[in-house]
């Protein structure tokens, strides 16, 4: 994950700065991602270790059926490599992770990867298009908000934000799902059950409830940061004088304002977006989604180690890519840090 | 894959149809009325069906289902040779006949002429005795077969014709057509692959995805009448309000499971409840073997501290049935004559008193695990027991706890149990070895009769066998069984065909009698 990432990063920043200031530049990516590395790696020690080192997971895994039948213990025994030491299955388990060999489910036999890939592309397919809903928006009432400071139309928003802020994303979910499907219209599907177990997204129509749940748990947080950094920049000493110059209103808005407020935007939108990724949980349970959110539950319900270590580690490698991003971005979006790297 | 995207779109417009149907009805009946009994069914459609619970664990085995959508899987691709009427009375099903010759050890089976598994082979004697040695393979045994394999002796069972086949038992055996009758000794072929699962049941398999969905098409050859609709769909539901929300927005046609408060709402909003008896029980369970329990006084105290109505009102939402201390409800042998045991606290007091354990304190163990109405019914005896001066110490145990290394030997605790008829209970549950035999009860006059029962020929001598055992577990058990549970499904209005039924949920997952109801 945070290859792929770094990878689109090299090939696009050396075009800004001058020449002499690549190897700058380079340092800097190398310590971050130096530190995003470590991060997953202090990871996977913890997500191996709360798993699979603690108590004995043959016994978690049968339950009921542990002191019945020996010979699944001794099955499920060989499966996990119990003989070993718990430090030679770490490794044996991080160079599995490294290779694409990511073990089989412990509750029905196949492949890892073969049961998650669908589902992270499912999930990933979902906080994208919420994430693609959601920012243009959040920016755009920020905008609505911070031009009429003061206003009505900007206390209404605000009073309806911080309401949609305050609610649960079920009770979004629910609410919208009976004025939508069930109670009061029956305009679009209540669950996303695609038939014949095609995506969810192949039936648009059955996405339109679950990205406006997310969006609409989401973009408040958004837009009220960017709302004040828009204001404060709106206040600012230059802002001023560019209306003394008789720039136009909306000028100023969108290039003056609006790229020097983006900043804040992006960390909270990043946080935002890696919150998403194990948050969707519930979202996915109320529409019936088949994601990881609603597959990392029943794996752990089943005390399927090895789903729920690569299913933790995934999550992890989000949260860690996605703030790589943010910060890189940041970087881009603000010359006093551009500058500073380089010099 | 070209198939499944024909269906999907067949799914959505059905959706759409659905939705159109529901939002185009004028004014304040907005919502479909349940259709008339007299309704004729319509051929055609596809059903879809919302199964309860569900995961990875998923699987088509017909012998090792785990999950609530395995069993409704295979109510759909295979049968037994007998199975469970709506009454859970037994009738022929892949059979046309089993029956014992005169001292329970040796029954023949006849099959039923021209039954055809969905490959088209036609159901001979080898084919049922392969299924039977594959689920009570020694090193594999299949759940149903558990029981079966102490008493069957296959290797001396013979193949008299195409048709027929005589079974021979290690021991009399009387009520082995009720092990017959499960759902978990399905019927395969001698070929039968599990990554392409035949059976010979009403709808054959199409597409699998664990955890997700499973897909059917009808079994046209099948020799109860072949199913109304065209394909069926059930699909895993891990969460209670998607399930309902997805019958009230006409995805999914019917429902298992629905939760028990619900049943008033989705009346108002174009589906029905389906109310069945079952003879499902969650009792507390009392070891007989440690104190103070091994005072039979001191159980018999505790049973007359329960206040079972209340149980049923609050811990079912009303709906139970009274429990008498005794299971197996459904069994012509149950012993109804025995007086209903009612909460007699003056009662309780006195044998507390006799047993000198007046001020008795006593941990009971409980867990959600246990499933619906266990906490609930474990709280109100906290505040029931009270009354009588006992105190309770409620240990509510997590899953893995409950489950884990002390199950079976917590000396108070609960677990829960389906319907079963009286014997096969007794097997699994009250004499020495059983398998869950929570309370310890190991009583060697039950037992005797037990014995004594199965190999007894003549039933009305069995029942009176079975009666005075159970006679003995009124006055001395280890149960306290305060209530049957009824079992809460739902259907939209817009289908008709499923009928009350005391074995499985929703009519048995019977979706084969289900139809579309006509829109005028």
């Amino acid at each position: 994950m945070t290859d792929l990432l770094t990878s689109d990063q090299a090939t696009e920043t050396p075009v800004r700065p001058p020449a002499r200031a690549g190897s700058a530049w380079l340092k800097w990516f190398a310590r971050r991602i130096g530190l995003a590395v470590l991060t997953l790696w202090l990871c996977s020690v913890l997500v191996f270790f709360a798993t699979a080192a603690l108590g004995d997971p043959v016994r978690a895994i049968l339950g009921k059926d542990y002191a019945s039948s020996p010979e699944r213990v001794a099955a499920l025994q060989a499966e996990l490599h119990l003989d070993r030491p718990v430090i030679v299955r770490y490794f044996e388990w991080l160079g599995g992770l490294l290779t694409g060999d990511l073990g089989n489910s412990v509750a029905n036999g196949l492949p890892v990867g073969e049961l998650v890939g669908d589902r992270i592309v499912n999930s990933a397919v979902l906080v994208i298009v919420s994430a693609i809903v959601m920012i243009p928006v959040a920016f755009g009432i920020a905008m609505v908000s911070a031009n009429n400071r003061g206003k009505r139309t900007d206390g209404v928003i605000q009073i309806v934000m911080i309401t949609l802020a305050g609610l649960p994303e079920f009770v979004v979910g629910i609410l919208l799902v009976a004025l939508f499907s069930t109670t009061v219209m029956h305009l679009l599907p209540a669950v996303t059950i695609a038939g014949g177990g095609a995506p969810p997204w192949f039936v648009p129509a059955s996405m339109i409830l679950p990205v406006l749940t997310l969006v609409i748990a989401v973009a408040p947080y958004v837009a009220r940061i960017v709302r004040s950094s828009l204001l404060e920049v709106l206040d600012s000493d230059y802002v001023e004088l560019a209306r003394l110059k008789g720039v136009p209103e909306r000028i100023v808005m969108r290039k003056h304002a609006l790229l020097n407020a983006i900043v804040p935007g992006i960390q909270v939108i990043a946080l935002q977006l890696a919150w998403l990724a194990g948050g969707i949980v519930i979202v996915e349970y109320l529409f019936s989604y088949p994601g990881i959110g609603a597959s990392l539950v029943d794996s752990v319900r089943n005390s399927d180690f090895p789903m729920v270590q690569v299913l933790a580690m995934v999550i992890a490698a989000v949260y860690v890519g996605v703030n790589l991003l943010a910060d890189v971005l940041s970087i881009l979006f603000t010359p006093r840090a551009r500058t500073a790297i380089t010099s | 894959m070209r198939q499944t995207t024909a269906s999907r779109r067949d799914v959505l417009k059905l959706g759409l149809l659905t939705g159109a149907a529901l939002a185009g009805l004028p004014g304040c009946s907005a919502v479909p009325s349940r259709p008339d009994p007299g309704t004729p069914p319509v051929r055609g459609g596809v059903y879809s069906h919302g199964a309860t619970g569900g995961g990875l664990k998923d699987t088509l085995e017909p012998y090792f289902p785990v999950t609530n959508p395995d069993i409704s899987r295979c109510m759909q691709l295979y049968e037994p040779l007998l199975r469970w009427d709506p009454n859970y009375e037994i009738e022929p099903s892949v059979a046309e006949s089993v029956t014992p010759n005169a001292d329970n050890t040796q029954w023949t089976i006849r099959i039923r002429e021209g039954v055809e598994f969905h490959h088209g082979k036609t159901v001979t004697a080898e084919d049922v005795m392969h299924s039977l040695a594959t689920v009570t393979d020694p090193n594999n045994t299949g759940s149903g077969g558990t029981e079966l394999a102490t008493v069957l002796e296959l290797n001396n069972s013979t193949v008299v014709d195409p048709r027929t086949i005589v079974l021979q038992l290690n021991s009399p055996y009387a009520v082995l057509d009720q092990l017959l009758a499960e759902y978990t000794v399905g019927i395969i072929p001698t070929d039968f692959d599990v990554s392409r699962p035949v059976g010979t049941g009403p709808f054959a398999y199409k597409h699998f995805v664990p955890g997700q969905l499973s897909q059917f098409v009808r079994h046209e050859n099948y020799w109860d009448g072949p199913a109304w609709v065209d394909e069926l769909f059930i699909y895993d539901f891990a969460d209670d309000a998607a399930k309902v929300n997805a019958l009230l927005a006409g995805q999914v046609q019917s429902i298992d499971n629905l939760p028990n408060y619900l049943a008033g709402t989705i009346e108002q909003q174009g589906a029905s409840p389906l109310v069945s008896e079952t003879g499902a029980w969650v009792p507390f369970t009392m070891r007989v073997d440690v104190a103070p329990f091994s005072d039979v006084r001191v159980r018999q105290a505790l049973r007359l501290i329960v206040d079972r109505q209340q149980m049923i009102d609050q811990a079912l939402n009303g709906f139970g049935i009274l429990g008498n201390d005794l299971y197996a409800p459904f069994d012509p042998a149950y012993a109804s004559d025995l007086p209903q045991r009612v909460q007699d606290i003056d009662q309780a007091k006195s044998l507390l008193r006799q047993a000198g354990q007046e001020n008795l304190d006593v941990e009971l163990v409980t867990s959600s695990a246990v499933g619906a109405g266990a906490v609930e019914s474990a709280n109100l005896f906290v505040e029931q027991a009270r009354k009588a001066g006992v105190t309770v110490r409620l240990n509510k145990a997590d899953a893995n706890v409950f489950y884990g290394d002390r199950y079976l030997s917590w000396n108070f605790a609960q677990d829960f149990w389906n319907t079963r008829n009286y014997i096969p209970q007794v097997a699994t549950s009250s004499v020495k070895g059983a398998t869950y035999n929570e309370t310890h009860f190991e009583d060697p006059t039950f037992t005797a009769l037990i014995e004594q029962a199965k190999r007894e020929p003549d039933p009305a001598r069995r029942t009176q066998l079975l009666h005075d055992a159970q006679v003995i577990e009124y006055e001395t058990g280890g149960y306290i069984i305060w209530g049957f549970k009824r079992q809460l499904d739902a259907y939209s209005n817009l289908v008709q065909g499923l009928e009350p039924h005391r074995y499985l949920p929703c009519s048995n997952f019977r979706f084969s009698r289900a139809s579309f109801v006509r829109q005028t």
